[in-house]
């Protein structure tokens, strides 16, 4: 983006026209506003009628809230809701430490030397076309259904895109700044060091970011075929009691959950490497 | 790159001859620790028990009810079904996000609330609301695909170059026009990276989909060989997935290097 200054005019520029009706209609608060109400509303309004044979498929929204309550304050499988929400964030960060410490190494490393890239990457390369979902079976088969298998399935997630990332990061380096750094007299110490490092931490957090997301995909679709404890166990306990408030008040907490460790790892990624830019939006 | 004088880099031997190594390394070990019983066999099973059931499974269709092709027919159809449907509602849906306000305050809301549920997380529910047929796995497969393809096709329109916009204003096009002969062609990169994203999720959402419930298809073979404890199903199936899917991935990577020849560096 050779636009960076054109971006930030835009962005400093305000608008101080009077509010008319128009441009309260048309700005982003009550936009937002009225498609939560609609979302709301219109969920209530479908659960309503579609519950009305007693056999209801799908929960009202004050429903999912007094399952949730009754989560919160009662066992179930020997924990709360808040034992089940830890159960699975313990996994997923268990297994996503495991995979970032040993994937973003590994990929800088392959991107480094090109022997090491030969040898590991046609491994990688037969590997990486396989979902980590498809991995559950095996891992059954070898670790039996414990926490040990859980945790493999999360690492096979998450190791891939960290990897790539990793990967890529410094190979799309730009070389106009390696020739800066040669040209000030650095040699491929300093390269690694202040070019290489630096330039690869932005592709190396939207690494994190991927593999996080991938992260519980994986825990759950684990916890969905086996397990005595999690989020995903909770799913299934709704599914096995054709209760769907219970379905939807576990979708609930997975999204607050997973949505609460994005915002940490972007946190953390703004406290680590300020000079990543931003691209407006999501 | 015209600042850079094309230079032929000859690779040294010892680079074309590492990757292959390491591959036949990598099955010969495979074999090895299974046939020397490092591994037993129930629990993994050697690459040559594996090509011996591909072979034997193209023709009989026990102990699973289907012939291979009939369970890899099934995949893709489930798949491409959803990948399709995804595309259709996601990228006009992106696009719209981008440029038009109205879109995105209306659409953005439900759509963060939406975004961080796994798909797989939704798989309870699709069974209560259409059972284990057909229906719910190309509604999972979709829910998939939907994410990165509305993700894509919006960043792709906000990385607009502004100063386009702003000139085009200037010459009076209307915001219709703008979207259409300016916001659309330049977010086509990101809308076919969104393709192959798109693809590799609805890839893994149908296995996870055919893991739970399904009664026919390449993850279904891959739960088979679980329950009858069968390691070189599993395998098998694994790797017909990854196949499959890296097959499917190359031919879109073909059609969008042709489709995009100038505009990628």
């Amino acid at each position: 983006m050779s636009s960076n200054i054109a971006n930030e005019t835009t962005c400093a520029f305000s608008d101080r026209r009077p509010w008319t009706v128009g441009r309260v209609l048309k700005s982003r608060p009550f936009l937002y506003a009225v498609s939560l109400c609609c979302f709301f509303f219109g969920w209530d309004y479908l659960a309503r009628t579609l519950g009305t044979e007693g056999s209801s498929s799908l929960a009202r929204p004050a429903q999912v809230w007094t399952a949730l309550q009754d989560l919160y304050v009662n066992e179930l499988a020997e924990h709360k809701l808040l034992g089940h929400v830890w159960a699975s964030t313990q996994r997923v960060l268990i297994g996503f430490s495991i995979a970032a410490v040993l994937a973003v190494p590994m990929g800088l490393f392959m991107a480094l030397n090109r022997y090491v890239n030969a040898i590991v990457k046609p491994l990688f390369d037969l590997l990486k076309p396989m979902p980590p979902i498809s991995w559950i079976s095996i891992s059954i088969l070898w670790f039996g259904i414990d926490e040990t298998s859980k945790v493999f399935i999360i690492v096979i997630g998450t190791f891939v895109p960290c990897l790539l990332n990793a990967y890529n990061g410094v190979r799309l380096v730009e070389p106009e700044l390696y020739d800066v750094i040669r040209m000030l007299g650095g040699n491929r110490c300093d390269e690694i060091l202040h070019v290489c490092f630096p330039a690869s931490f932005p592709a190396i957090f939207a690494g994190l970011q991927i593999s996080l997301s991938s992260a519980w995909t994986c825990v759950l679709a684990a916890e969905l075929v086996s397990a005595r404890s999690g989020l995903g166990y909770i799913i299934v306990q709704g599914m096995n009691l054709s209760d769907p408030a219970m379905v939807m008040g576990g979708m609930a907490v997975i999204a607050l959950v997973a949505w609460g460790t994005t915002l940490i790892v972007t946190a953390l990624e703004g406290y680590l490497c300020p000079w990543k830019r931003k691209i407006a939006g999501l | 790159m015209t600042a850079y004088r094309e230079v032929r880099v000859r690779t040294p031997l010892i680079l074309k001859i590492l990757p292959v190594v390491s591959i036949a390394a990598f099955f010969c070990l495979w074999e090895f620790v299974v046939r020397s019983g490092i591994v037993p066999e129930t629990m993994l099973a050697a690459p040559s028990t594996v090509a011996e059931l591909f072979l034997v499974k193209l023709r009989e269709t026990d102990p699973d009810g289907a012939l291979l092709q009939q369970h890899a027919w099934v995949s893709i159809q489930e798949a491409f079904t959803g990948y399709f449907l995804s595309l259709a509602v996601g990228i006009p849906l992106g696009l719209a996000m981008g440029w038009f306000v109205v879109a995105e305050g209306l659409a953005r809301p439900v759509f963060e609330i939406i975004r961080p549920i796994p798909p797989v997380a939704w798989i309870p529910l699709t069974i209560f609301w259409f059972g284990i047929g057909l229906p719910g796995k190309i509604f999972i497969i979709w829910l998939g695909g939907l994410v990165p393809c509305v993700i894509n096709a919006y960043v792709g329109v906000k990385m607009t170059n502004p100063t386009l916009i702003q000139m085009a204003r200037t010459y009076g096009a209307s915001d219709w026009q703008i979207f259409r002969q300016l916001c659309v062609p330049s977010s086509l990169p990101m809308v076919f990276g969104a393709l192959q994203i798109a693809l590799a999720c609805c890839w893994t959402n149908l296995v996870a989909a055919e893991l739970l419930a399904a009664d026919m298809g390449l993850g279904f073979m891959i739960t088979m060989g679980r329950r009858l404890a069968m390691p070189e199903m599993v395998v098998l199936g694994m790797v017909m997935v990854g196949l499959t899917g890296a097959v499917i991935g190359i031919v879109i990577d073909r059609v969008e290097k042709k489709l995009l020849a100038g505009i990628r560096r």
